[in-house]
């Protein structure tokens, strides 16, 4: 702006100057131009009336001396007869010039004549005298150009100075009217209080900043909470447009290892090369949700792919990254349980089904007809403990929290009852059974409780050696109860201890037939002390026995 | 101009970047191929390795241009330079890995018995691209540095790997033809791990400017 205003201003104080000087140059040889004329009529008038008076010699010599014009008389037929310049002899004949051809008409003629360099410029003033003969007057000035070039170095000096005052007076006021301008408070519009003509504007300003702030406000808070939102995520996020990653939230950089700054307003690649991921991406990009599986860091994670649209188009994709490890462990153990349940079931209902058929065709001699029976009975047996052990886990495993509970079930009498219930068991194997410790009240399921301390006790009959002993004892510890059944019996390899809990598990597969048991137990126990909230601890050595401590909070 | 120079070379960058990935999957698919002995896998890597070829060829096209319509100088002069390097290493652990799934597929090479560590020093290799490719994605130095040191390691078990297998051939001159395939395939991985350290060594000088033993 400031610039702006100097630059027109100076524009036109040189163009007014430069015109002022023009005219100015142009009117004062007007005036000076008319001043000669005047000069030389009346010059001319005096010497007609000397040569009427006194005659032709009045021209001479001295005439010449005395007038600066020049004087030249010219005959009726245009000779030349004198002229106080030059000698008359070699001078051409004048009938022909505009001025004596005027004067011969209507008795007095002029004309203006430029020199061949058009430096000077002669005025011609001619008379006809009473006999017919011709008087002409004639001075020589400078030409306009040649005054204006006399002119030329003192105007210039005038104009550059006058160009120079002119300057520093527009700048000093310029800035005087530019500066408060400068000075404006933008943030606060209102607040200045310079011309008035700007007040409109500031009025508008001041809304805008009103809105911006407002908008940039709302905007901020969306971030915030988009941010919040992807930031606390347990899954990873990464949205792209085509190929490019607009945004990835902190699970995402820590799955691939990865700071925001290396990947984020980059290609894909730099996040991951990975093959699942980029062909996720590419079908998402091409409209379709999709997902597939992805290893890192040996996890397990879901990629799943979804096209965002704007108004119809594909303009990116939101991928989702889910860790499904733990999913994927689970239904593999499902799995497995499955097919071990249909391996456990379809044993004793081979069997039965293959005695009945030798009974049924008469295949079977009448003195075995006992034996299959009782072979049937046990397997039937076999098969029923086996279902209610898978419902009692499946109880079990439903229940979790909405177990019925009841306070003060004694643990020292539940044991005396199991241990009674097991006591046709123990004295089969020659096994002795103890009780130690003291009365114990606990809060909780007297049913679970009884299925638990019944599969501990089992079990440590049952693998237990000829002549044994177990012993259960019970104790309180501060807001804990101890369970502890101690057995002499065969012991659990330390590799096995993490399995012996699993559903189905049997260390040695080849005893299993041998002792009779469905692989429930333990797993039976596990979930009881979940249920709990319980601990088991289990220590043993091979062949010399097994200690199984299960901690269960009082209340 | 600057605009659309800056859009070429990040198309330079990601259609390198894909390349790389391209090899990844390569040399990934080798490994199993190898130790599964699953010709399927070596088919595919034989496809793939056209693929390859294709890209290298599209980036050598896009440096070209490069050079010849922006003249490029200083450092992206350095990038597309090392581009056209780098392509050609790629390019080369692409034949290679194509070289080992032919070797797996003709010769019907059985399962390579655990005595050869040909598995281990599969894994160095896949490693060693894996990371050179990281490094170039990532510019950064020390993962360069790390990958050309650890070309080391890939010839030890080279070293290791043919001694092992000469014990083989000295104790039982029947497994000959088995003891040679073996050889050529750790060779041929030897040599990738040689490309991946020059990958590295490329990425470094562009980086830096400066190339190995070059000042």
């Amino acid at each position: 702006m400031k610039n702006k205003i100097l630059k027109n201003l100076t524009i036109s104080v040189m163009v007014s100057i430069l015109l002022t000087f023009l005219l100015m140059i142009f009117l004062l040889y007007e005036e000076s131009h008319s001043q000669m004329e005047d000069v030389v009529r009346t010059e001319a008038g005096y010497v007609k009336l000397a040569i009427e008076e006194s005659g032709g010699n009045y021209l001479g010599k001295a005439v010449a001396n005395v007038s600066p014009s020049r004087l030249t008389f010219i005959d009726e037929d245009g000779t030349v007869l004198y002229d106080s310049a030059e000698a008359t002899g070699n001078m051409e004949n004048h009938l022909e010039r505009p001025e004596v051809i005027q004067a011969l008409e209507k008795g007095s003629g002029k004309d203006t004549r430029l020199s061949a360099t058009l430096g000077d410029e002669t005025y011609y003033y001619a008379v006809r005298m009473k006999d017919g003969k011709i008087l002409r007057v004639a001075r020589t000035t400078d030409s306009v150009l040649v005054m204006v070039k006399d002119c030329i170095v003192p105007l210039a000096l005038i104009f550059f100075f006058v160009i120079a005052l002119a300057m520093f007076l527009t700048k000093r006021q310029t800035n005087h009217l530019v500066e408060p301008l400068n000075s404006l408070d933008l943030e606060n519009p209102l607040e200045n209080d310079i011309y008035e003509e700007l007040s409109p504007i500031l009025t508008r300003l001041n809304q805008q900043n009103k809105q911006i702030a407002r908008q940039m406000e709302a905007i901020q808070e969306k971030q915030e909470e988009y941010e919040a939102i992807t930031e606390n995520m347990q899954d990873g996020l990464v949205v792209t447009d085509q190929s490019v990653i607009l945004s990835i939230n902190k699970k995402a950089l820590e799955l691939f290892h990865i700071t925001k700054e290396e990947c984020i307003r980059k290609n894909i690649l730099t996040l991951s090369r990975n093959h699942a991921l980029r062909q996720c991406l590419e079908l998402a990009l091409k409209g379709e949700s999709n997902d597939r599986m992805l290893e890192l860091d040996g996890r397990i994670y879901q990629i799943l792919g979804n096209p965002v649209r704007v108004e119809g188009e594909i303009r990116g994709a939101v991928i989702f990254l889910l860790d499904v490890t733990e999913k994927m462990q689970a239904e593999k153990i499902r799995r497995e349980f499955t097919a071990n349940v249909s391996h456990e079931l379809k044993t004793p209902l081979m069997s039965i089904s293959g005695y009945a058929e030798l009974m049924m065709n008469h295949l079977a001699k009448p003195e075995n007809m006992d034996e299959f029976a009782g072979r049937i009975y046990q397997e039937a047996n076999r098969l029923s403990t086996l279902v209610g052990d898978i419902i009692k886990l499946s109880k079990l495993e439903e229940q979790d929290h909405q177990m019925p509970v009841e306070e003060g079930v004694d643990l020292k009498s539940l044991g005396e009852d199991v241990i009674c219930q097991l006591h046709s068991k123990a004295e089969e194997r020659e096994v002795q059974m103890l009780l130690e410790g003291e009365s114990t009240s606990i809060r909780g399921n007297i049913q679970v409780l009884r299925e638990l301390l019944y599969n501990l006790l089992e079990n440590a009959i049952k693998y237990n050696v000829q002549g044994g002993k177990v012993t259960l004892s019970i104790q309180q510890q501060k807001q804990e109860a101890q369970i502890m059944v101690e057995d002499t019996g065969i012991g659990i390899p330390a590799a096995e201890k993490e399995r012996i809990f699993e559903r189905f598990y049997r260390i040695d597969k080849s005893r299993s037939k041998e002792i009779e048991g469905t692989g429930l137990g333990l797993s039976i126990v596990k979930h009881s002390v979940a249920l709990h909230h319980g601990t088991i601890d289990l220590e043993s050595i091979v062949g010399r026995g097994t200690r199984i401590k299960v901690t269960l909070p009082v209340k | 101009m600057r605009v659309r120079f800056e859009a070429q070379l990040e198309q330079l960058n990601v259609e390198l970047m894909e390349m790389g990935a391209l090899c990844e999957q390569v040399i990934g698919k080798t490994y199993e191929a190898l130790m599964k002995a699953d010709r399927e896998a070596a088919r595919d890597i034989i496809k793939k390795d056209v693929l390859i070829d294709q890209t290298e060829r599209d980036i050598e096209n896009l440096c070209l241009k490069l050079l010849l319509q922006q003249q490029p100088v200083a450092k992206d002069l350095r990038q597309v330079s090392a581009a056209l390097k780098m392509i050609t290493d790629m390019e080369r652990i692409g034949d290679q890995a194509s070289d080992i799934a032919e070797i797996i597929t003709t010769s019907n090479l059985p399962v390579p018995s655990k005595e050869v560590p040909i598995g281990e020093m599969a894994k160095a290799t896949m490693k060693m691209v894996t990371a050179s490719v990281d490094a170039y994605v990532k510019k950064d130095l020390e993962i360069a540095r790390k990958v050309v040191s650890f070309d080391d390691v890939v010839d030890d078990l080279f070293v290791k790997i043919r001694e092992k297998l000469l014990e083989m051939l000295t104790k039982d001159r029947s497994v000959g033809a088995y003891v040679m395939d073996l050889f050529m395939i750790a060779k041929y991985y030897e040599r990738i791990g040689d490309h991946a350290a020059n990958i590295a060594e490329w990425v470094e000088f562009s980086i830096t400017g400066t190339h190995k033993g070059v000042k």
